[in-house]
């Protein structure tokens, strides 16, 4: 399992000199399976870029949309795979007593937002909720779980052979409660994160910024880091930055964050901050001690 | 994958239990009382640290409630059961052992809590009818 991130900013694109370096598309990462499978997790901005990447003959694309807040799906209409007829797409997300999932996306997808209509789609596209018990996907085994965000909102872990991806990119798990106040059991996200070779996983705010965005379903790094740790993940890579923050910033973000990480007892080489076309390098088999 | 965790609906229902200071309990759809706040703490006298998660009938048997008689009230017409058993809110009048031994009046209501994947537990919060009339008096 390869992954690759191609977009990893939060809310809104934040394209321009100042984040270069780290990217301005938002919420995107592309997962290559060992039997070819290709997975893409969100659809946010950084979609384009990888369609026009992929080989034109793929023939069936996975997109699992963690909800559909604009920086996760803004991206889903200029997906090029969408326009060749020979490609199926299969899209999951979160199910909504209010409305199917096709017709909450055909809201974005439709006038006066969109010159395209969902039924125009050249590819044959079809929506799914995502299962609640564990599903197969090519050789992933891929768990969805509902996450502390704003609206119904799941993180995903996909399984393949010894590694293991948790990629929960919008989440707030100490709302309301510190994370050492909480039992295992009782903190949001814990059975999609615990162990994973790799988490992805929201850090948009310094502990400065994040009073004035409590229970805007998003961490601050003090958060991210408890959490975590807490989890014993053995690779972490701090996702969805805040559109204010710009290169120097994120610079200076992760090398504070690194160090404490280390205090907690991470190791340094398991802390990543992820930025456009990187690939996220999973942890190997017992190579890490779990903070 | 770790050993199945709360739904989040209950998650974040015991977080905002948590943070208020309105006495509340929360049980899960088996009827298990899995969180009562600090509020609810004060007025049973049990914090729920030392008591931990209580069975369907242990919760029942430990708080209460009882009629304006003192005769224990059947757990199957307890707000927070009906509104576990038939998924509908309940309010009623009740009394239970408060923390000084005495027997308080509580009004209760309680609802159901339904998840995206169906239903998950219920929450239910008192109020002594004491502090109501001291707040209306002091209105």
């Amino acid at each position: 399992m390869k992954a690759t991130v191609w977009g990893a900013r939060g809310s809104v694109p934040a394209p321009g000199p100042e984040t270069n370096r780290y990217g301005g598309n938002t919420s995107c990462v592309h997962v290559s399976l060992d039997d070819g499978s290709d997975l893409v997790l969100d659809a946010g901005t950084g979609i384009r870029c990888l369609g026009l990447a992929m080989r034109p003959e793929t023939e069936r694309i996975h997109i699992l949309l963690t909800h559909l807040h604009m920086d996760h799906i803004q991206g889903l209409m200029f997906f090029a795979p969408l326009f060749r007829p020979e490609t199926d797409v299969v899209i999951y997300g979160p199910a909504s007593p209010e409305a199917s999932l096709l017709d909450r996306i055909a809201r974005y997808i439709s006038a006066p937002l969109s010159p395209v209509e969902v039924r125009e789609l050249p590819c044959q596209v079809s929506f799914l909720d995502a299962p609640d018990i564990e599903w197969q996907i090519g050789s992933a085994t891929v768990h969805a779980n509902s996450v502390a965000h704003r609206g119904p909102t799941l993180g995903y872990r996909i399984t393949e052979g010894d590694s293991s991806l948790a990629y929960i990119p919008d989440h707030e798990p100490a709302l309301g409660a510190p994370l050492e106040a909480l039992e295992d059991e009782w903190i949001s996200g814990y059975a999609l994160a615990h162990g994973a070779s790799l988490l992805i996983h929201d850090c948009q705010y310094t502990d400065d910024e994040y009073p004035a965005h409590v229970g805007w379903g998003h961490s601050r790094v003090s958060d991210t880091l408890a959490f975590a740790t807490r989890v014993s993940v053995r690779r972490l890579a701090l996702f969805h930055h805040d559109p204010m923050h710009e290169d120097d910033m994120l610079d200076e973000f992760v090398t504070e964050a690194a160090a404490r990480w280390m205090a907690l007892g991470g190791a340094p080489a398991a802390l990543a901050i992820a930025r456009e076309r990187q690939s996220l390098e999973f942890a190997a088999p017992s190579a890490v001690t779990p903070p | 994958m770790a050993e199945a965790q709360k739904p989040l609906e209950l998650i974040l229902a015991r977080n905002l239990l948590s943070s208020i200071s309105t006495p509340a309990f929360l049980v899960d759809a088996e009827g298990t009382l899995v969180f009562f706040n600090e509020a609810a703490g004060a007025l049973v006298g049990r914090r729920f640290e030392e008591t931990g998660a209580l069975g369907p009938r242990e919760w029942g048997e430990a708080f209460g409630p009882f009629d304006e008689h003192g005769r224990p009230i059947p757990w199957d017409r307890i707000p927070l059961t009906i509104a576990l058993q038939q998924g509908r809110p309940m309010h009623s009048r009740m009394h239970i052992h408060s923390a000084s031994g005495d027997m308080q009046e509580i009004e209760v209501s309680a609802l159901p809590i339904v998840g995206t994947e169906g239903f998950r537990g219920a929450m239910a919060i008192f109020w002594p009818v004491g502090s109501a009339r001291k707040a209306e008096a002091a209105a």
